[in-house]
């Protein structure tokens, strides 16, 4: 038990380690510097000037806050689902299927470093924020704003656990991808408050990943603490964790039917 | 007389080709649908206090959004396309010029992101039912013929800026969201530090938002509608000219250094 318990637990780091290495590796410093700081930031800039247009003022946490935690889906979705649905371009899906490693450490272990890569992505944003929009964090808690970030980049990894077992089914996985993420910019509330959204949407938003990390983030911004916002986190968690579970069940099935019709390679 | 011919053909073959290369491409349905239209939504939420003439700019700057980004994706892979399929070299070493090849590639991109002005006037009109008119139609076409021609040229120029310069393909990504801040596709560039502005003025994107917002708002006079075609034109030669001698860069790469397959 406690063997099989500590090979689980070296799969599940092995596996993120390389299957996060196999992701960057093949980029250079520089692109990926250029893609984890310059493309958000510009992207940020874009819509808090389309915010700065539409309100007339120069109160720009609203929109910085909500393209900050959008760097979480950034690294949740994207890298997520290559690292998944990468198995098949690369030809290792196959080797990973025969393998009689535990599927959950492998699954699972596929997200933990885009979290932590997440993670740093908010951090980045935030801190374009202050350098260049005056954010001002003087009424803020950093541990609740850490639970924040960590809760959900890991809420937004969920959901890239579910588009990789899509990735693994459909050939233009980057289409699924960024439409995805561009519906998460459109229903997050990250550039539009929730309420002034028309109600169906506001259904939707309130099943998605980030709607609640961004108002959890907004609030602790203004000064709350953790009770506070304490039961949007654990909704956020649990959306993540809700997301992650159909991920794998779809990831089992696959795998199932792929052995079962000789399709493993099919595109 | 035959040498246009020739070109003009060998521009719609490569046209047709790309055409039937894109449709099977899932990324430019995102690049000239999904994504002008979820900005247009966002836009059109986020400046809805505006009122309600505000729909007809929305509709132009998310159409630019999904013109640019397609041209930046598409347009700008145009012959790392060709050299990922390995069909560089025979390109190369046919007799057709290769920037006429590349322009007819341009050109089908662009034509087909004109989809997009098409999909978000749908959305903002029929589906979101807000009024929209064109305060001077002609002046709008002409502004967007101008504008293909434009952003065809620049196109042109992107593309072999990929394959001379490996990081500007890596800053593919980087490059997108710049263009729609700079160029004013929606909002005004006046509200950019103004330092920003010179750079705006030499891109023929900022030209032609200018001209095709202010033909569809009717908020420019005639003659500053003139002065961004006529700036338009200048631009789009500059890109053409300037295009002539790179692309004999990449010939000498293919031909005298042996380095067109390197990728960087």
């Amino acid at each position: 038990m406690k063997k099989r318990f500590i090979t689980n637990v070296k799969i599940f780091f092995e596996g993120a380690i390389l299957s996060y290495r196999a992701l960057f590796r093949w980029l250079r410093p520089a692109t990926y510097i250029a893609s984890k700081i310059l493309a958000p930031l510009t992207m940020m800039i874009f819509f808090v000037f389309i915010g700065a247009y539409a309100s007339g003022n120069n109160d720009a946490s609203f929109y910085v806050i909500g393209n900050a935690l959008i760097f979480a889906a950034s690294s949740g979705i994207f890298g997520v689902t290559m690292s998944i649905g990468g198995e098949r371009w690369s030809g290792t899906l196959p080797y990973l299927f025969g393998s009689p490693a535990n599927r959950m450490a492998i699954f699972v272990g596929r997200a933990f470093m885009h979290i932590l890569d997440g993670m740093l992505g908010v951090f980045i944003g935030l801190g374009w924020g202050i350098l260049l929009f005056g954010l001002d964090l003087s009424q803020t808690h950093l541990t609740p704003l850490l639970i924040t970030i960590l809760i959900t980049t890991f809420s937004t990894a969920g959901l890239g656990l579910l588009m990789g077992c899509v990735g693994l089914i459909t050939r233009n996985v980057m289409l699924v991808n960024n439409t995805v993420y561009f519906m998460m910019l459109l229903f997050s509330g990250a550039n539009i408050s929730l309420e002034s959204l028309p109600k169906w949407m506001q259904v939707i938003s309130n099943y998605i990943p980030l709607t609640r990390g961004i108002t959890s983030t907004r609030l602790i911004v203004a000064g709350a603490g953790i009770n506070e916002i304490l039961p949007l986190l654990l909704e956020e968690f649990l959306i993540g964790i809700m997301f992650a579970l159909v991920g794998f069940f779809l990831f089992s099935t696959f795998e199932k039917q792929a052995k079962k019709l000789g399709t493993l390679e099919i595109f | 007389m035959k040498k246009i011919k020739d070109t003009l053909r060998i521009i719609g073959m490569s046209f047709e080709i790309e055409l039937r290369q894109n449709l099977t491409d899932g990324f430019v349905l995102f690049g000239i649908v999904i994504q002008p239209l979820i900005v247009a939504f966002m836009a059109l939420w986020m400046l809805k206090d505006k009122g309600p003439d505000y729909a007809i700019f929305i509709v132009v700057g998310s159409a630019m959004t999904g013109l640019w980004t397609t041209l930046l994706f598409n347009g700008g892979n145009s012959i790392r396309g060709e050299r990922w399929a390995g069909t560089l070299e025979p390109l190369v070493g046919a007799p057709s010029s290769l920037r006429i090849v590349v322009f007819g590639k341009v050109l089908a991109n662009v034509t087909q992101s004109l989809l997009s002005m098409i999909g978000c006037y749908t959305f903002i009109s029929l589906i979101m039912g807000y009024p929209l008119t064109l305060s001077r139609p002609i002046f709008f076409l002409i502004s967007i013929l101008l504008t293909v021609f434009a952003f065809v040229s620049f196109g042109v120029i992107i593309a072999s800026l990929f394959i001379l310069i490996p990081d500007f393909q890596r800053l593919q990504n980087t490059l997108e969201f710049p263009v729609y801040i700079l160029c004013g596709f929606l909002f005004p560039i006046a509200l950019l530090p103004g330092w920003t502005t010179p750079i705006s003025y030499i891109l023929s994107p900022y030209w032609a938002a200018r001209a095709l917002h202010g033909s569809a708002r009717g908020m420019l006079e005639i003659n500053h509608i003139f002065i961004s075609w006529v700036l338009l034109i200048i631009f789009s030669a500059i890109y053409i000219v300037g295009s002539g001698a790179l692309y004999r860069l990449v010939l000498k790469r293919a031909r005298v250094d042996a380095t067109l397959n390197t990728t960087g």
